[in-house]
């Protein structure tokens, strides 16, 4: 066993939670002990280094539990501006009922796992780590290991949910390196329509913890569920994340994923389709500068005859930022007339930053198409003369051209109010000018 | 419909007879004392020894890589024999008239032009039995032009500071198991040297054969076209039908200097096994060319044999405005599997790399294809075109694409795309509706399927490797 696994095992022993969740912590710690650190030769780590573990204390003596101080932290971090939202806020993974909303929407229950009781109880304790898969990620065990508190959203049968669920996570610095886990369950009841939105923030100044969060959607039969996973926090944050769907007949996933780099940003995405005419439609954007790192891995199975998804990630590096993108579709055996698509471009920026992508297609049945593409390369020199034989000059063109990029898939997002969030947060993303940026925000 | 296909698929390997010649053969078994056997065989120098018993130091210290899409019962190397001759050849036949004639049968039943006279014009043949070259043809008329081709056994004696110089540069000992492997117990194998600014009067070809059971082979083929020449180079491979696995471990490297062109292109049909999977040969081969500056090398292959394939030919564009291109079928049918694509490295400036790899599986087979386009911070304006197609024939079977895409240069352009669909219900009525009947749509379909590769092959290839993919196909659609 690692240094680092049996430091953080030790950890995680310490951790008193419900006992009823007892099960699942000593399967979380088990698996976890059992876990090989990953290297770079290990091939789901091969492009993104762990370093930062090594360099970075995260799991001394004691976890991090007692949040920052609430009443120095603005609601202007986490606002979104004209979304009807009921705020969910996690100070450094521990639930703040000062910064959240009062009330929650009818249709919904929400409900603490500590303070889980009855029928709630037998539901976390069913669908808990159903869609989770523990054995390619170990980090997912460690959360489960740590498993002392988490949170339930039921969303009621035949229910449409016009109030979205905003789940903030804020990091805050703490005094000294600590860890941070989260953990997130959501069930969409059949013919249920709702929105949850993931997001991640943190406060101004230099970081020092490990965020290590676990999403889980259970999507019942017919339900519809708007996704989004915003992960905007501060660049010295290291962030690892696992969201894992399941997708029951006639289900609908829409996701939208956004990543700002960092110094070890890592986010695994599971959905599987588990019956008939499931579809999941994802679209990602994700941009790395300074000396940033983001890695996206997700794996879409097709487990049943006749699931559509597709998936769209697009990237722009600069300065010398790294990106990796490692898109997978599984088609099993029987899941004929499967139409799964994908799609990742990436634009390099600098001379110094990188790329690695791999769109991997695994097909054991016959009957489907499956197509993925992936392209890198800069901005084109022709599309940038055009602009600037109109009168634009070059530097505006160019973060036009960038914004432009990415514009389709922000253009695409469903609510309007995350759409003018983002829409100049991105552009500052190219340019702090706001001359340049004068056409586009 | 389905008996048709069934019935056109059980077609027997053509190739799977064995030939009754004498062979002294090793005892199965690995250690230095072979090693010096073989070495002492072929009368090599002592550097050569030296060489090779480095590149066991570093097998021993070596696992199997186990990263393949692949599934095979683990190999003991210790059962294996690393070297099989038939008798015939202790004194070195000095022409053809002398070969073996049970040899010289072997290879005309394989429809292989060892005699001059009935050769097809313009192929030069180095026939590779077991772990010996039998003939090279052509030899004289090749050395008018300057041109070296000969079994690199003698080319190690008559050449030692052109293979000093280029063996092991471009796969190095340890570069992986099986070419480490490979470099301790290479039997023997083809040389090419093209001089300066030659074209290559015709086209050069080894054709490989194991014959004798238990025997691996492990051949080395170097070829290297000096500035501004130009090769075309093809491969051919058979083994008779035997019940276990044998193995089959090749290192091939090119060189191509500066302006220099090499065309290397492989028909692959070993023997696959049976339709339930029992016996084939394990084809477990390292290929890789380096091009310097303005250098070309094309590698086409036609991978139908094996029963596990595990091939990856590739190419290091070093050079500026170096230029590769990988073009493959693959076609894999009943138990067989194969994880086969290739690496791009580019490092020069206005490097171009194209990869166009077609893949078909059937009955219960699983197909991968797994490749690396790399970028080096050096690679300015480089470009890079991939597209990866699988077509599935039957729904028992796998087709998986692994590409890796790597870039370090904002100037470099990649694209890769890749698709996998099967033979459509609509493609088959349409056929059928004009009269044509479901086995030839079959072959039409997949004949179009490959049309981009197959038109990159040699003349007498291209009519090979359509009728191998008629033959393994036939039946498979129902």
């Amino acid at each position: 066993m690692s240094e680092i696994i049996s430091k953080a095992a030790e950890l995680a022993k310490k951790i008193e939670g419900p006992e009823w969740l007892n099960s699942f912590r000593t399967l979380g710690l088990t698996q976890w002990q059992q876990a090989k650190w990953p290297t770079r030769k290990t091939e789901h780590w091969k492009y993104s280094s762990l370093r930062a573990f090594n360099e970075n204390d995260f799991f001394a003596t004691q976890v991090h539990r007692q949040g920052g101080d609430e009443q120095k932290l603005s609601s202007e971090l986490f606002d979104i501006p004209g979304l009807n939202a009921s705020r969910l806020v996690f100070v450094d993974g521990i639930y703040s009922e000062e910064l959240s909303s009062d009330r929650y929407p009818l249709n919904v229950d929400i409900v603490f796992f500590s303070k889980a009781e009855g029928a709630h109880k037998e539901i976390i304790s069913e669908y808990l780590g159903s869609a989770i898969d523990l054995e390619k990620n170990i980090f997912a065990r460690f959360n489960t290991a740590d498993l002392n508190e988490g949170v339930l959203i039921q969303i009621k049968q035949d229910q449409k949910v016009d109030q979205t669920v905003q789940i903030v996570h804020v990091s805050t610095k703490g005094e000294s390196e600590f860890t941070a886990q989260q953990r997130v369950l959501v069930i969409a009841e059949r013919h249920s329509e709702s929105t949850i939105v993931e997001h991640f923030v943190s406060t101004e100044e230099i970081q020092n913890s490990f965020t290590n969060t676990a999403t889980e959607l259970i999507l019942k039969d017919g339900s519809s569920l708007n996704h989004y996973r915003l992960n905007m926090e501060q660049e010295n944050i290291v962030h690892v994340g696992n969201v894992s769907a399941n997708l029951r007949a006639n289900a609908t996933l829409n996701s939208f994923v956004l990543g700002f780099g960092g110094k070890l940003k890592r986010i695994d995405f599971k959905v599987n389709h588990l019956g008939s005419g499931a579809h999941c439609e994802m679209a990602g954007v994700y941009l790395p500068k300074n000396k940033q790192h983001i890695d996206y891995h997700t794996c879409i199975d097709h487990q049943v005859p006749h699931c559509t998804s597709n998936e769209v990630f697009r990237g722009i590096m600069a300065d010398e930022s790294k990106a990796v993108f490692n898109g997978r579709i599984h088609i099993y055996p029987d899941a004929q007339k499967t139409y799964a698509e994908m799609s990742n471009k990436n634009l390099l920026l600098s001379h110094k930053a990188e790329i690695n992508t791999k769109p991997e297609l695994e097909i054991y049945a016959d009957d489907v198409r499956c197509a993925h593409g992936a392209t890198v390369s800069q901005i084109e020199e022709k599309a940038l003369y055009y602009m600037q034989s109109r009168g634009i000059s070059k530097k505006e063109a160019e973060v036009m051209l960038s914004f432009g990029f990415i514009n389709e898939l922000i253009s695409g997002i469903k609510h309007g109010p995350i759409q003018n969030l983002l829409r100049p947060v991105l552009a500052r993303q190219f340019s702090r000018d706001e001359e340049l940026l004068k056409h586009i925000i | 419909m389905t008996d048709q296909v069934d019935a056109y698929l059980e077609k027997d390997y053509a190739a799977g007879f064995t030939t009754d010649v004498e062979s002294e053969t090793l005892p199965p078994g690995l250690n230095e004392d072979v090693i010096r056997f073989i070495s002492q065989k072929k009368g090599e120098p002592e550097w050569l020894l030296d060489w090779r018993l480095k590149a066991f130091n570093v097998w021993k210290e070596m696992s199997d890589p186990n990263w393949a899409q692949v599934n095979y019962p683990e190999i003991n190397f210790q059962d294996v024999s690393y070297y099989s001759a038939p008798k015939s050849m202790e004194d070195k036949p000095k022409s053809l008239d002398e070969v073996d004639p049970e040899l010289l049968e072997t290879y005309e039943k394989l429809g292989i032009p060892l005699h001059e006279q009935a050769a097809l014009a313009g192929v030069a043949v180095d026939a590779v039995f077991d772990s010996v070259s039998v003939a090279t043809t052509f030899r004289e008329k090749l050395a008018e032009a300057g041109v070296i081709f000969m079994p690199i056994s003698e080319a190690v004696h008559e050449h030692p500071e052109l293979v000093k110089k280029y063996l092991g540069s471009v796969v190095p000992q340890k570069d992986n198991f099986y070419s480490a492997l490979n470099c301790a117990v290479f039997s023997d194998g083809s040389f090419v040297y093209i001089p300066k600014g030659v074209r290559c009067p015709m086209e050069l070809s080894t054709y490989f054969r194991i014959n004798e059971a238990k025997t691996g082979q492990f051949e080395r083929t170097l070829i290297v076209a000096d500035e501004g020449s130009h090769v075309s180079y093809l491969e051919g491979c058979t083994a008779p039908m035997r019940d276990e696995n044998q193995l089959h471990a090749a290192v091939v490297e090119l060189v191509a200097l500066d302006n220099a062109e090499i065309k290397y292109s492989t028909v692959q049909n070993w023997y696959p096994g049976d339709k339930d999977g029992n016996g084939g040969i394990y084809n477990f081969v390292t290929k890789r060319g380096v091009c310097h500056t303005n250098a070309k090398i094309s590698w086409t292959q036609v991978e139908t044999g094996s029963a596990v394939t595990w091939k990856y030919p590739s190419c290091v564009l070093k050079g500026d405005n170096s230029v590769g291109e990988f073009y493959s079928v693959a076609l894999t049918n009943n138990f067989q599997q194969a994880d086969t694509g290739t690496k791009m490295i580019h490092l020069g400036k206005n490097t171009k790399s194209t990869i166009i790899s077609k893949g078909i599986s059937a009955g219960k087979s699983d197909q991968s294809y797994r490749g690396l386009v790399r970028m080096n911070p050096g690679a300015e304006g480089a470009r890079n075109f991939t597209q990866c197609d699988s077509l599935l024939i039957g729904d028992k079977c796998g087709a998986h694409t692994f590409p890796y895409v790597e870039s370090k240069n904002p100037s470099a352009v990649i694209e890769h795309e890749a698709t996998t669909s099967k033979v459509s219900d609509d493609q088959m009525f349409l056929c059928q509706q004009r009269g044509i009947d479901p086995e030839k749509a079959i072959s039409m379909i997949v004949n179009g399927f490959c049309r981009e590769v197959f038109k990159e092959l040699p003349m007498e290839f291209a009519v090979e490797a359509g009728k191998l993919l008629e033959v393994s196909l036939e039946g498979s659609v129902g």
